[in-house]
């Protein structure tokens, strides 16, 4: 078991919301590079403030539960989802798929 | 002759008050408020258990969760019954351009109403009837946190259904609203002809507001029992799918429908009381809308976020592995929960709102298809070199990633302004969400149903009927909302009681599909209230055979328990043959296969 | 909770207030909004006496006198609100305001006249 709880299994496991983040960053900088609809301060603080809001969100989200997951693993016997109060469950294995 | 109303009045309601506190005063006999409990004038003949009092005293007090989860269960398929048969009347208005049978304005009020039952009547109470039943036995807690509260938010529900309905009952000069779901301003706000000033809509936004309040209630309930009342050994790691999907969507309830309950109330002083929150001069047309849908698409990941987590529990169990890449699945729904919030204004590209606004929102949008998208790879590759059983719960759970995809596709292009504004308000829009709301969320909904229907009953249902109710819907819906789709790219427009000659051919097949789910409807009906009646008693605690897999979980180890301790009630007249179970049948279509 | 733990908590599976809180809402609700004056009334005490009842069940106060002169109070300032200041709603504040008297009276009854029983 790693000291920190964000090993290279867990980063493994974060893709898949690394994949929406990527999607707002590539918009962030997409309209930044390119902007047609001309300059309006109010309106363009908005449209970044819309992006930027759930990809920090999303970021903290995501780094919460992970930290939440990870730490439980490490630190008691992980057994089958919804299957720890089975009589005689078994913890599984480590990183078993 | 205004002063002997009010006094007939205030005597009917002191009389009410007076039956109360006598049906109070009499029930407190057997709850004393002392510990020793040593008062019990009824004696123990008068209780189901020492927990509970016998007969419809117990239903009316219960605070006990799989109590209210029952009561959930029936409230929410009483308005699904009620809302089918509202769009029934609907399908067969559409049959002809020319047909006669609804006025127009009759056919408003259904509209109306069958949105409006269907998303709050029963999408949020069925799965809430899930949530209270099997959260508090997945994760270990005896019971939920707060039970009183339970039972309250359970309650506000039926008064709020019939203030909801309130125009269809011969009350006065009440009628049904003709607002559509989503009560746009100004015409909700009572501006113009038409009977949008009547009492009705008060009424209805009422109802509305009870039932959000109800929810609030609700997800309080489930955050606290989640975060504090697991059992020792549940922990993050193995919190099961099903009640991760409970835990985000009570987050997403939590701060979506308290925003609906405040425009509501706005909406109703301004219909009231003179305030100008949604006049044109003040607030203006939009608002109504922002606030409308900020609640409004959190809305619709509450109703689909817990159905998928259905999906994801109960298909692993019939394809004889675990759920591929179940992290995956947890950290994509909280992907979804917090991008639900950032996406409300694509349901109004065409209100020529600022195009960066707009751009913002597209993006956000196309970036929250990323994890519903992954689910489904994750269940696709689950039934992947399984050992696939094609029970009922199982067909419809397959049914529900079929459905998904074609909802979730044609959603995705409506995520991209332009195609969104060719197509918008047109039967495209209603086609996608119908693949949603009735194809994939009613369906997972349907799969728990069967799936769980021995522990709730403690009988098994007919397995024969439960394929036939299954195809029937599967073939129905893909018939009626395919139609819907193609009736969308010929440019039919949403709401109509009628339409032009053109379009004659899809709404007649659209209520062919319609038709089709509505003899489904029935034969489940009858499988569900015969089965209850008199099917035949679940013998064991693993009526799937899940153990033989090793995907035996928490709360069928609960029923198992409960069966042991049962007192042997004469069980053996009749042998439980259980979907799951490897009788004659089932061995003949393993080998088929 | 504190004041009453073990047997009877765990054992107790049923309570008669939560249907009555839930009923004394939307009462209260569609008399307030339509200004029906019996109507309001009703359903507030409805409401207010239901929550009493459960703040009593549950252990949090020991007699139901004083959360009903709590609810009291609450009910004269917004019924007040309503009545004399600039939101004008005469007769609703009224309505208010009346439920508010009978919880009172109530509540100073109760807690003058009730004799106080042996302590649970």
């Amino acid at each position: 078991m790693a000291k920190t709880v964000f090993d290279k299994e867990m980063f493994l496991d974060l893709v898949v919301n690394f994949i929406p983040l990527f999607i707002l960053l590539f918009f962030i900088v997409g309209y930044t590079v390119y902007n047609p609809f001309g300059i309006d301060t109010t309106f363009r603080s908005l449209q970044y403030a819309l992006i930027v809001t759930p990809f920090i969100m999303l970021t903290i989200l995501t780094y919460l539960s992970a930290k939440a997951i990870g730490t439980s693993e490490r630190d008691a016997p992980v057994y089958l989802p919804g299957g720890a109060t089975v009589d005689g469950a078994e913890p599984v294995e480590e990183h078993e798929e | 002759m205004q002063i002997t109303g009010q006094l007939a009045l205030t005597v009917v309601m002191g009389l009410f008050l007076v039956v109360i506190a006598a049906w109070l005063a009499q029930i407190e006999d057997w709850r004393s408020y002392t510990p020793i409990g040593s008062g019990g004038a009824t004696g123990e003949s008068g209780y189901v258990s020492k927990e509970k009092p016998a007969g419809i005293s117990r239903w009316l007090t219960t605070v006990d969760h799989k109590d209210i989860g029952l009561l959930y269960g029936a409230y929410g398929v009483i308005a699904f019954v009620v809302g089918g048969l509202m769009i029934m009347l609907m399908r067969i208005e559409l049959l002809d351009p020319e047909m006669t049978l609804l006025s127009n304005s009759f056919y408003n009020s259904l509209l109306t109403s069958h949105g409006i039952t269907m998303l709050f009547l029963f999408g949020t109470p069925i799965i809430a009837a899930f949530a209270n039943y099997l959260v508090p036995l997945l994760i270990g807690a005896d019971d939920m946190a707060f039970p009183r509260i339970n039972a309250i938010a359970f309650w506000l529900l039926p008064p709020g259904a019939l203030l909801i309905w309130a125009g269809f009952f011969p009350l006065g000069d009440i009628v049904p609203a003709q607002t559509a779901w989503t009560l746009y301003t100004p015409l909700s706000a009572g501006v113009g002809g038409g009977s949008q000033a009547n009492a009705g809509v008060d009424l209805m936004i009422l109802g509305l507001h009870l039932t959000g309040v109800s929810a609030t209630m609700g997800s309080i309930n489930f955050i606290a029992t989640i975060l504090t009342e697991r059992g020792e050994k549940v922990t993050w790691a193995n919190l099961d799918i099903f009640s991760w999907t409970i835990l985000t969507q009570s987050g997403l309830i939590l701060f979506a429908f308290p925003l609906l309950g405040s425009a509501l109330i706005m909406l109703l002083l301004d219909r009231n009381l003179g305030t100008t929150f949604f006049a044109i001069e003040a607030g203006g047309t939009m608002l109504w809308q922002h606030l409308f849908w900020f609640f409004g698409h959190p809305e619709v990941y509450i109703l689909v976020l817990p159905p998928m987590g259905i999906v994801s529990y109960v298909l692993p169990r019939f394809s004889g592995r675990r759920l591929f890449g179940f992290k995956f699945v947890v950290y994509s729904t909280l992907a979804i929960g917090v991008l639900s919030y950032g996406v409300w204004a694509h349901h109004m590209f065409a209100t020529g709102m600022d195009p960066r606004l707009r751009a913002s929102f597209m993006a956000v949008s196309l970036a929250i298809a990323i994890p519903s998208a992954v689910k489904t790879f994750n269940w696709i590759t689950t039934m992947w070199n399984g050992r696939v059983r094609l029970t009922t719960p199982m067909l419809f759970c397959v049914g529900f990633i079929s459905n998904f995809i074609l909802g979730g596709v044609t959603g995705v292009f409506l995520a991209s302004i332009p195609v969104d504004l060719v197509l918008h308000d047109t039967y495209y829009v209603v086609g996608h969400f119908h693949y949603i709301v009735m194809g994939a969320i009613a369906f997972a909904g349907f799969a728990g149903l069967y799936y769980w229907f021995p522990m709730f009953t403690g009988r098994m249902y007919q397995r024969r009927l439960g394929k036939i109710h299954f195809w029937t819907w599967m073939i129905g819906s893909n018939i009626t909302f395919f139609a819907m789709i193609v009736l969308g790219y010929g440019g039919m427009p949403r709401r109509y009681a009628t339409y032009l000659p053109q379009f004659a051919t899809f709404h007649q097949v659209a209520t062919l599909g319609a038709v089709l789910m509505f003899i489904g409807g029935l034969v489940w009906t009858y499988n569900f209230v015969v089965s209850w009646l008199e099917g035949p008693k679940v013998q064991d605690g693993d009526p799937w055979n899940l153990r033989e897999d090793g995907m035996y979980t928490n709360e069928w180890q609960w029923f198992e328990n409960k069966q042991e301790t049962a007192l042997a009630d004469g069980g053996d007249e009749e042998e439980a043959v259980t979907d799951g179970g490897t009788t004659e049948a089932e061995a003949e279509a393993e080998a088929e296969d | 909770m504190d004041e009453q733990p073990g047997l009877s908590d765990q054992y107790r599976r049923a309570s008669p207030w939560p249907l009555f809180v839930a009923l004394g809402i939307p009462i209260a609700e569609v008399g307030i909004l339509f200004d029906v004056f019996a109507v309001a009334v009703a359903g507030l005490l409805l409401f207010c006496g239901s929550v009493t009842g459960m703040l009593r069940e549950s252990g949090y106060a020991e007699t139901p006198w004083r959360p009903l002169g709590a609810f009291a109070i609450l009910l004269f300032v917004v019924g007040g609100t309503l009545a004399f200041t600039d939101v004008n709603l005469v007769t609703r504040g009224y309505a208010i305001i009346t439920a508010g008297g009978l919880l009172a009276a109530a509540g100073i009854g109760g807690e003058l006249f009730v004799p106080k029983r042996e302590a649970v």
